[in-house]
């Protein structure tokens, strides 16, 4: 196994230090770091809005630009929430707890610097495991069949609505429903009969990802801004910007971080690497562990701007990105939405994601694992100090970002199909969405369901015919029966708290 | 944490909830007209499996979020609190601008019809300023367009328009 890490690792580090590969890690990590940065925009929007771009790119190379993307956007949405209190999205609300008041108290500078050094380390340590965990856990992979693989995308799939929180499980359930209803629209693979195509021919291939991403991220987004009538010009003052500059984090400052880093960064990857946790689960968990560990006048700081309380969600937020690697690329099942996005874009290129890539495809699975050490480089070496230039983007007025996100979401669409359909369904989509969004309903699931929705009905189809009609493949074989035990457990705690509550409720009225 | 009072018909999640039960239900039914071969009809898994399965499914997760009470750590906002003070119309201005962006491309090119996008979105979402939209615009759209067209070699069709009046032939 060694043999190979050593080999595979050379494979990452060649391809990935090809100039025009060094140039495509250092193009993502940017363009991650200034949508992300942009309030509103979050990982999932920012991978999207760049898929367009990664078709004219060797796969290898395409992935990369994605994961530089990916974690730009993750670092670029803490800037976001530090200095105006609004995160892009949700793994980067806890860094607002106490990023946002050190900020305040006159010290944006520093704020930044101990959330860029954070999030580098983070980051590095959870690639480092990522290294070291994914080759095994391909190698076991190996063995998989149709009716594991099967369980495992239910698994996933009931894991992230498991993580949507107490008030949303039945609603992200439902969500991830819709999402596998959308992927059977189209011509069934197998028997070739149309479904849901309402005699259309634009519809014969099924809808586009991209599209159903753009939909329900990019252009509701867009939406949304537009009918809150928000504005942040004014919000980050000049004072502000020029405060800024001081980025100085002293040794004593350093030394009291060092052990919530190395802490976070374990939490953070191993929830990274469950199906559907994700970077928001990694950065609450990283928060709420190091409030619990700390001393008493530590504890006290919490909330007021503590750097402790800076550093740990940070930390677990870029651990917990590179911890959902672990599943995408060993059994092709995304951990999170931006994963999602990503395991489509692998599929559009014709890889199917799991241990066959690791066999078949080593160079983007290495490609993509090294190059996460040059954009964690990048983003600590080149953006750290272009912060105050960065920190300006925030005040890009809302009435040109508005009209550009909705521009760079439909040329994004129509340019990899030249079909209008793709657009005014989009825009059908979108205002649906809207909608959801509004009454409560989480959108990621969607996506997971109908990137998965494929594969899953592939996988229930072989495992039928292996079993002759019979449902015992969901028992027979040891692992599948561990892995929907595991599947029922998730499913039925959310349930059975949500009743004990109710009853709870009922006893006390 | 407590449970809502909320009437049905006023909780945003119910009222979502009510349309996706709909949803479902429709679903299911469309899943019927799947045409299916003489032989496909007595296999275990055909074309409709899957597509029922999701509709019983959607049902149920539906019917849930309708019969469950609502547990919340505080009461939610009603529908009337969500889409009240919203800037409704101007939305819906922006979504006529992008359907009708949908249809320019077509016939007026991309870079025409990206421009005329791009100034009226600004304008909607109140940018006044000729100048700025000017260059957030043009240089924007040229951009791509070279960047598509004579970088990555992508093939980006002239407006049907030109052929009509016979600027191209």
């Amino acid at each position: 196994m060694w043999d190979g890490l050593v080999t595979g690792m050379m494979v990452g580090i060649q391809t990935t230090l090809i100039p025009f590969n060094i140039a495509v890690v250092l193009f993502g990590c940017f363009v991650g770091s200034f949508i992300g940065m942009l309030p509103g925009l979050g990982p999932i929007t920012a991978v999207a809005l760049m898929i367009p771009v990664t078709y004219g790119l060797e796969p290898s190379s395409g992935m990369v630009l994605l994961a530089g993307v990916y974690y730009g956007a993750i670092f670029g949405g803490s800037t976001c929430s530090i200095l105006i209190n609004a995160p892009g999205e949700a793994a980067t609300v806890a860094t607002a707890f106490d990023g946002y008041p050190l900020a305040q108290k006159g010290y944006p500078g520093k704020a930044l610097a101990i959330a860029a050094y954070s999030s580098f380390s983070g980051g590095t340590i959870a690639v480092v495991l990522l290294m070291l965990t994914a080759p095994a856990m391909a190698h076991v992979a190996k063995s998989f069949q149709s009716c594991d693989y099967f369980a495992l995308m239910v698994l996933g799939l009931t894991a992230v609505s498991a993580f949507a929180g107490r008030g949303g499980f039945i609603k992200a359930l439902l969500m991830t429903v819709v999402g596998l209803m959308l992927a059977t629209i189209g011509t069934d693979q197998t028997s070739g009969v149309q479904r849901f195509t309402f005699g259309t021919i634009n519809l014969l291939d099924g809808l586009s990802f991209v599209m159903l991403a753009m939909a329900t991220f990019a252009i509701t987004e867009a939406l949304m801004m537009i009918l809150k009538r928000e504005d942040t010009t004014e919000v980050f003052g000049s004072e502000n910007v020029s405060n800024i500059s001081n980025l100085k984090v002293t040794k004593k400052e350093f030394k009291k971080i060092a052990p919530t880093i190395g802490r976070c960064s374990l939490l953070g990857f191993f929830i990274g690497a469950l199906p559907g946790a994700g970077a928001t689960l990694g950065s609450f968990l990283s928060y709420g562990m190091e409030r619990n560990l700390a001393k008493s006048e530590d504890k006290k700081e919490f909330g007021k701007g503590s750097i402790i309380g800076l550093s740990a969600p940070e930390t677990g937020n870029n651990a917990a990105s590179s911890g959902s690697f672990v599943p995408l690329l060993t059994l092709g099942i995304p951990g999170s939405g931006t994963t999602a996005v990503m395991l489509g874009a692998l599929i559009a290129y014709g890889i199917e994601p799991g241990p066959r890539m690791f066999v078949e495809r080593p160079e983007i699975f290495w490609t993509v694992i090294m190059s996460m050490y040059l954009g964690n480089v990048f983003l600590l070496v080149l953006n750290l100090p272009l912060i105050p230039y960065f920190a300006r983007l925030l005040a890009v007025p809302r009435t040109i970002l508005i009209p550009a996100i909705a521009f760079f979401s439909i040329i994004g669409v129509y340019l990899v199909t030249f079909n209008t359909f793709d657009i005014y369904m989009m825009i059908g989509i979108s205002t649906v969405a809207l909608l959801a969004r509004m009454f409560g309903f989480p959108m990621a699931p969607i996506l997971l369901g109908f990137i998965l929705g494929g594969l899953m009905e592939d996988n229930l189809r072989r495992s039928l015919i292996i079993y002759d009609g019979s449902l015992s493949f969901l028992w027979e074989r040891p692992i599948t029966l561990t892995i929907n035990l595991i599947t029922i457990a998730i499913f039925m705690t959310p349930l059975i708290q949500l009743i004990l509550a109710s009853g709870k409720k009922s006893k006390t009225d | 944490m407590q449970k809502s009072k909320m009437p049905i018909i006023t909780n945003p999640g119910k009222v979502g909830a009510l349309f996706f039960l709909v949803l479902s239900i429709g679903y299911g039914l469309y899943a019927f007209k799947i045409p299916l071969t003489f032989l496909s009809q007595d296999e275990t898994f055909n074309a409709r499996t899957m597509p029922f399965v999701l509709a019983i499914l959607g049902a149920v997760f539906s019917l849930l979020m309708i019969i469950l009470p609502t547990m919340e750590s505080e009461e939610p906002d009603s529908v009337k609190d969500i889409v009240q003070g919203l800037d409704w119309t101007r939305a819906w201005q922006f979504i006529v601008l992008m359907v009708a962006y949908g249809i320019a491309i077509t016939w007026l090119g991309f870079i025409i019809s990206s421009i005329l996008f791009l100034g009226i979105g600004f304008y909607l979402t109140g940018e006044r300023r000729i100048k700025v939209m000017l260059i957030a615009s043009i240089p924007l759209v040229i951009g791509i367009w070279l960047l598509m067209s004579k970088v990555l070699g992508m093939y980006i069709a002239p407006g049907e328009i030109f052929y009509m009046i016979g600027v191209i032939k």
